[in-house]
């Protein structure tokens, strides 16, 4: 398939790759800007390692070809920190251990992330409504629930 | 429960954040994909289409012309010192002419990118001629069933030696009486079980099956290996042990371990699957005849049809107890499918069947067979869920058959210090009477009997016991003084769950220094000190002694220093917050800082200080949990909800005891999950059918209640530091039974296989 380029803006800042137009979103923020914290656990929308915001919303970017990014902002787990200093959230997921190999905590904090912005009191049910996507193995969830809660009181 | 006095610690159990945190929350930390080479190609793996059959075709010539492939792979670039077809999976990539289970690799493309690869794949042409599966674990007993693998030659069983600390066990030689496809039987007896069940009251005789499960780590098995014209080997692998990865890659490709490099790196999940280099020896082959870094990442389905998921264990249970409760006679046949391959975890699981109750007369029967089914891989106590679903299960009829007290019962006949487990050797300290006993203090415990409301639902509360006796294996580690006063903590285990934590905070205890003080570095194998895999729940127990021992190395050589320097005896002297100083009169110090440039400025007369740890294995020191659940059965379609959980499990002491609660959680939900919903399947001729996250189901957070974690510490002295257990294991013992269980006291329906769907419990209610 012929490359073409694409105008991306991810984590603010504004890119253009040259790549094949059924690349999917997560290969090109990876591989062509370097945007590794975003992470593929099956590369079919299962097991949400790899969501990203587009425009604030979170979404499997596995499941997304580049082309559908274009015209919107996307923001990965390099992008929710600012100016150096950890979120609240980003914060209590290391205080309350919610995370064990980490592989899953990027996708993970980009679906809490988005819960807590849009409704920074919510119930343990919210929260694990907002996860149920995000699989982890590694920690039965409890601690992540934890650490979102705490984020959430603080 | 703590069973000593405890001094005043400063950084051991104590809840720590993780070290390597920070670089996990903002995406920082590196996996072997993230890590970009120069003129880095791709690999993609084409998998057989039959569970079993002959490769009567195959032709890569068309792939190989295909613009961008840098080269395409088979069973003719296996190192020529292996047989081709061996039953080793390690050794055996890529069939050559006989397949043995559907998924099993024919060849692989290497390419610029990966859609070239793939594009590629398409192009290699193979003919197979299909042969008569063995697919199911009873058809493979058979003596007529047809052979599942034309030879056995190079079988591996090192794995199984590597996590397990029982002893090698009577194997029959193989003979004309052996089914084809048995690779394995042994037999642990004592006492006389027909006497033994003469006397009993009670009669229990079950079998049950448990299924094959995948491992579940999110992140697939990875590998990136690079060779220089010098064929030395340069390696980036997702794996529990680096220099496992070394040990084992040098075997396949037949060069001296010091020609490779293995990188540490993050690991995004193992559980027991990452224990074999298997995804570095595609990317080996491919690297050795390229000369360049070539990356191998195995698709979610490619992962569950050919990594190494854990093997379905078959069970005949016969128990007896007499009416005041005591077990008169265990029988138990512990049959294990290793799949295609030899290797399965018979022994651990077999031994530990017969292990958990005292009983003067067992009889435990262990036969491995293979089928045409992808290889068997650990999976966190390997063969030891399975086993305790059978036992526990039976030991739940025995008291409901009987009308015991469950928990007397269990209490009555546990094992204890000095109890003779199956395989004949006799039980070091251990603490399951106490887990028992703190059971009993527990939130779930005291609100058992609460039954919430939920129309059209039965509630239920079943648990179970479970163990693991820890794995063992000598190590090393060294603790460094650096000019400026910190110290460097240098050791060669791969992190599974925080552990490199702990081992910081273990010297910082030594030191009486906080964490700030102590930097923790993994490096790669031609660097860091040796340590074996992390895996068998000892990475704690082997490697943090070793860390103990090298920082009490590092602080008697300043002590010795500093004594000199003040006129004192080292006895004198007591190490505070980065200063060591003599006891009593704080003013006569030293700082860490200043012995720091005096043992490396120029010219300087004071040796460096190096602190060196390097131990045998310790002695063994088996922890044992209990895990319950409350759960709602829905009357109409047998699903099932669990409300509540909880888990008691001896670690014998927490030096993080965060991290401990966390493992433990995931651990237990780990289990619940082999008793509720995972299963790998296949189909009569042996294709899987549930290759993906989506079929194939792990426990989501609506799945999972919170769960109540109680500690019991019963250290075991010079097993581990400060007394530690291994604690990884244990949890995944017990929930699949636990939650079976839960099922009968809500429903009266005895599931006598995992995972207990839906539809499996409506059929043991009869309603399907």
């Amino acid at each position: 398939m012929a490359k073409r380029t694409f105008a991306l803006n991810v984590n603010g800042g504004d890119y253009e790759v040259f790549v094949e137009p059924n690349s999917c979103l997560h290969d090109t923020i990876r591989d062509q800007l370097g945007f590794t914290g975003t992470k593929e656990g099956c590369g079919t929308g299962d097991c949400g390692a790899c969501t990203v915001w587009l425009d604030g919303a979170p979404v499997t970017s596995c499941l997304m070809i580049v082309g559908e990014a274009e015209g919107t902002a996307v923001t990965t787990i390099e992008g929710l920190a600012t100016d150096g200093v950890l979120s609240p959230l980003q914060r209590a997921f290391v205080e309350h251990h919610g995370m064990q190999c980490g592989y899953c905590i990027p996708g993970m904090l980009m679906s809490s992330a988005a819960l807590l912005r849009d409704n920074p009191h919510p119930s343990e049910d919210e929260i694990r409504h907002a996860i149920a996507g995000n699989l982890c193995r590694c920690t039965g969830y409890t601690k992540i629930v934890e650490a979102i809660q705490s984020a959430a009181k603080a | 429960m703590t069973t000593v006095a405890r001094p005043n610690y400063r950084f051991v159990n104590k809840n720590q954040p993780r070290l390597e945190g920070v670089a996990k929350v903002t995406g920082r930390t590196q996996y072997t994909a993230d890590i970009k080479l120069p003129r880095l190609a791709v690999m993609k793996l084409l998998l057989a289409p039959h569970a079993h059959a002959i490769i009567k075709k195959l032709d890569i010539s068309k792939a190989q012309a295909y613009p961008g492939v840098a080269g395409v792979f088979t069973a003719d670039d296996i190192p020529a010192v292996h047989a081709k077809d061996g039953a080793a999976r390690l050794t055996t990539p890529f069939a050559s002419r006989e397949v043995v289970f559907y998924g099993q690799p024919v060849a692989g493309v290497v390419a610029e990118d990966p859609s070239i690869a793939e594009e590629a794949l398409d192009l290699i042409e193979v003919e197979y001629e299909p042969l008569p599966a063995v697919i199911n674990i009873l058809d493979a007993l058979k003596m007529d069933a047809p052979k599942v693998r034309g030879s056995l030659a190079g079988s591996d069983n090192s794995e199984l030696a590597a996590h397990s600390t029982v002893a090698a066990a009577a194997e029959e030689e193989h003979d004309d009486k052996t089914p084809p496809n048995v690779t394995h039987r042994l037999v642990w007896a004592r006492g006389d079980v027909e006497a033994g069940f003469k006397e009993a009251d009670y009669i229990i005789e079950k079998k049950f099956f448990a299924s094959w499960v995948h491992q579940g780590y999110i992140e697939t098995m990875t590998a990136t290996v690079d060779c220089d014209l010098d064929n030395n080997y340069h390696v980036w692998i997702s794996t529990q042990g680096s220099f496992t990865s070394r040990e084992n890659l040098a075997k396949f490709l037949g060069v001296p371990e010091s020609k490779i490099v293995v990188e540490f790196l993050e690991m995004g999940g193992g559980f027991g699957g990452k224990i074999q280099p298997y995804a570095a020896t595609y990317p080996a082959m491919a690297a050795r005849a390229l000369k360049r870094p070539v990356r191998l990442q195995l698709t979610r389905s490619q992962d569950i049809r050919a990594g190494n998921p854990a093997p379905q264990g078959y069970f005949e249970i016969k128990l007896g107890a007499k009416k005041d409760m005591t077990i008169t006679a265990l029988q138990a046949k512990a049959v294990y499918d290793s799949g295609a391959f030899p290797g399965s975890p018979l022994m651990a699981g077999g031994n530990l069947l017969g292990s958990y109750y005292q009983t003067a007369n067992q009889e435990i029967e262990g036969i491995e067979v293979i089928t045409n089914r992808v290889n068997q891989g650990a999976l966190r106590a390997p063969g030891t869920p399975q086993a305790t679903f059978a036992i526990e299960s039976a030991v739940d009829m025995m008291c409901e058959e009987a009308g015991f007290d469950r928990w007397d019962f269990r209490t009555k006949n546990a094992v204890v210090e000095g109890s003779p487990m199956a395989n004949g050797r006799n039980y070091p300290k251990i603490g399951l009477k106490e887990v028992l006993a703190k059971f009993k203090e527990t939130n779930f415990w005291k609100n058992r009997e609460a039954k919430p409301n939920l129309p059209g639902k039965k509630i239920g509360v079943g648990w179970a016991i479970g163990g693991w006796l820890g794995g063992g294996a000598p190590s090393s580690a060294a603790v460094v003084l650096n000019p400026d006063g910190t110290l460097n903590l240098e050791v060669g285990a791969n992190d599974i769950s925080g552990v490199h934590t702990s081992f910081a905070q273990i010297v910082a205890e030594v030191f009486n220094t906080p964490m700030d003080r102590i930097s923790m570095k993994v490096s790669n194998t031609a660097a860091s000190p040796y340590a074996g895999m992390s895996a068998g729940s000892k990475t704690l127990r082997t490697v943090g002694l070793s860390v103990h021992a090298a920082a009490m190395d590092a602080r008697n050589q300043m002590f010795k220093i500093v004594a000199e320097k003040l006129e004192c005896s080292p006895d004198d002297l007591e190490s505070v917050d980065g200063a060591i100083r003599v006891k009593g009169t704080p003013d006569k110090s030293m700082t860490f800082a200043t012995l720091g440039t005096m043992s490396t400025g120029y010219g300087s007369p004071t040796p460096v200080i190096y602190g060196r740890g390097a131990l045998a294995s310790p002695p063994m020191a088996p922890g044992f949990a209990l895990q319950a659940v409350k759960v709602a059965v829905d009357d109409l379609t047998g699903l099932v909800e669990i409300l509540e959980a909880c888990c008691v499990q001896d670690v014998g002491f927490a030096i993080n005891p965060l991290a401990v609660e966390s493992q433990i959680q995931g651990g237990m939900v780990q289990s619940l999950a082999l008793g509720y919903s995972e299963e790998i399947v296949w189909d009569e001729a042996g294709i899987l059918r549930n290759p993906s996250f989506l079929d194939y189901r792990l426990p989501t957070a609506l799945d999972i209640p919170d769960i109540e974690v109680a500690l019991v510490e019963v250290p075991v002295e010079g097993a581990g530091p400060f007394g530690a257990k291994g604690m990884g294991e244990p949890p995944i013992a017990p929930g699949a039974a636990a939650f079976v269980n839960a099922v009968f006291n809500a429903t009266g329906a005895r599931v006598d296989t995992i995972p207990a769907t839906a539809e499996r419990i409506m059929k043991a209610l009869g309603k399907l």
